[in-house]
């Protein structure tokens, strides 16, 4: 059955629909936000080509890195936090005390430090670009908060689920793949999409390792340019446009879980 | 009586301040990126030191300015004089005329070029050499913008001069384009550095660097000028680069 099926038989059973949130009002936040962004943005070049719009056409492959940064580094993110998620809630020994330890010692170094450790420290045993080990690093540092809110996520999920599954025969594994996760995905969802932001926000830090980045080449520009109250702007606006698009993205998905309650 | 006696004793002190401020030195702030020795670096007592420093201490006393150092990050160090946190720039700053566009400069006071540092197994011995590599630098710096104006080669940026050579002593990156001076350090004088780089050709620019002010600021620009007079008359200049070992 296809989702607007699923949700039309949702809405009749419940009587009248619930308004999407995003529905509700012209002048909704998030709307005078991201347009107000890309108007800022527009206006400024128009009425300043020189130094706005040479700016903006110096940054463009530094949103794409930023981009790679962050959708590499969120993908590895997602299976560490899986795999530490489950961990932090095994009830084998080993695994389970791996897995914490792991938590405990990432969440607190800060991440700066990390990105600058895993660089230099793996530089001596193996040349990798610096561009993986910024990936790496973000992967490292937000898979332990991940493995936070999978293991919350399946924690929330009510005892008598897993209880009843197990009368019906189930294992322990099948219980976890066809009852608990798909539940737990639910908790998890808006979590993840608030770490996906963050993650996003912090891949700046990766600045540091002479990562070609957004805000790096916006520091090139702006270097030599001696136009850095300009650049700023342009860098902060159009970090404020990708994170307002991505959020708006998680929003939707949230609503299409939710709608399926 | 004792109100007169109070009188009396409040305008001496006033008269004390008075004097005072008209005897002692204007103070200033200057900033300087403390990563770039031997201009200006941090010594193992967590001070400033460095030619520059020594160089803008006897400036200011040859000018009757007091002067008190701070410590600033590059990226950002033209802003900063911009917006009025410090006074002046010592840190080994090169007058270009972009640079003369925007902010006003006291007369050279060192002069010096760009050179190029690679591993000992390179063979080339310029820039354009390595094309197809990458080639570090400082962010914002001449030598920055010396790798960039080659074509072919892929210009890398660092916070800090030694973040460059860190990365091509972990064989990241085929070398680093900076001022002779720096190079020399950390090339030649660096243990950890010197059994794995060498200095290749000639300093290829002829820069020559200039103290930082204001734009507009002429007073404290003539005062320096004064100032950097007077100890080149004196010869201080002189003792000062054999002290820190400049050419």
């Amino acid at each position: 059955m296809s989702t607007e099926a699923k949700k039309q038989i949702i809405d009749v059973g419940d009587g009248a629909a619930i308004p999407r949130k995003s529905d509700r009002g012209l002048f909704t936040a998030w709307r005078i936000a991201f347009f107000g962004a890309i108007g800022t943005i527009a206006y400024l070049v128009w009425s300043k080509p020189d130094p706005y719009l040479n700016i903006l056409k110096f940054v463009p492959d530094g949103i794409a890195v930023t981009f790679q940064v962050t959708l590499g580094a969120i993908l590895l993110a997602i299976v560490i936090g899986l795999i530490t998620g489950l961990g932090r809630i095994s009830k084998n020994r080993f695994f389970n005390g791996v897995a914490s330890l792991y938590v405990e010692v990432i969440r607190g170094i800060p991440l700066l430090v990390q990105i600058f450790y895993i660089y230099y420290a793996l530089g001596t045993i193996v040349k990798v670009p610096a561009i993986l080990s910024a990936i790496i690093a973000m992967a490292v540092c937000y898979g332990a908060y991940m493995g936070e809110v999978v293991r919350a996520g399946i924690e929330s999920i009510a005892k008598g689920q897993r209880e009843a599954a197990l009368s019906l025969g189930m294992n322990g594994r099948q219980t976890m793949i066809h009852v608990i996760l798909p539940q737990a995905v639910k908790v998890i969802l808006p979590p993840v999409g608030n770490e996906f932001i963050a993650l996003l926000k912090d891949s700046s830090l990766v600045s540091i390792i002479a990562v070609a980045d957004l805000l790096r080449r916006g520091r090139e520009y702006a270097s030599e340019s001696f136009t850095y109250f300009e650049t700023y702007t342009v860098i902060a606006l159009i970090y404020l446009i990708i994170t307002l698009f991505f959020s708006k993205i998680i929003g939707v998905m949230e609503e299409r879980v939710s709608v399926n309650k | 009586m004792k109100a007169l006696r109070t009188l009396t004793a409040v305008l001496a002190m006033g008269l004390c301040f008075v004097s005072a401020a008209f005897a002692a030195p204007k103070a200033i702030t200057v900033a300087s990126d403390a990563t770039w020795p031997p201009m200006e670096f941090v010594d193992a007592n967590k001070k400033i030191v460095g030619f520059d420093i020594d160089f803008m201490t006897a400036v200011a006393k040859e000018a009757g300015l007091q002067v008190t150092f701070k410590n600033t990050a590059w990226d950002g160090i033209f802003a900063g004089v911009e917006a009025g946190q410090y006074d002046a720039i010592i840190s080994s700053v090169t007058i270009t005329p972009e640079r003369q566009a925007k902010y006003d400069f006291t007369t050279p006071y060192v002069q010096i070029g760009q050179i190029l540092v690679v591993p000992k197994a390179e063979k080339g011995t310029k820039i354009a050499d390595l094309k197809g590599k990458k080639v570090g630098a400082q962010i914002g710096t001449t030598g920055a913008m010396e790798v960039k104006k080659v074509a072919g080669v892929e210009l890398k940026t660092y916070d800090e001069v030694g973040l460059a050579f860190e990365d091509m002593a972990a064989g990241r990156i085929a070398g680093v384009v900076c001022d002779e001076p720096t190079a020399i350090t950390y090339a030649l004088q660096k243990k950890e550095y010197s059994s794995k780089f060498k200095i290749v050709g000639k300093s290829f620019t002829k820069e020559a660097y200039g103290i930082v002010v204001k734009k507009g600021n002429k007073d404290l620009v003539a005062q320096l000028n004064k100032g950097i007079a007077a100890v080149q008359k004196k010869k201080i200049d002189l003792q000062l680069k054999k002290k820190w070992q400049l050419k």
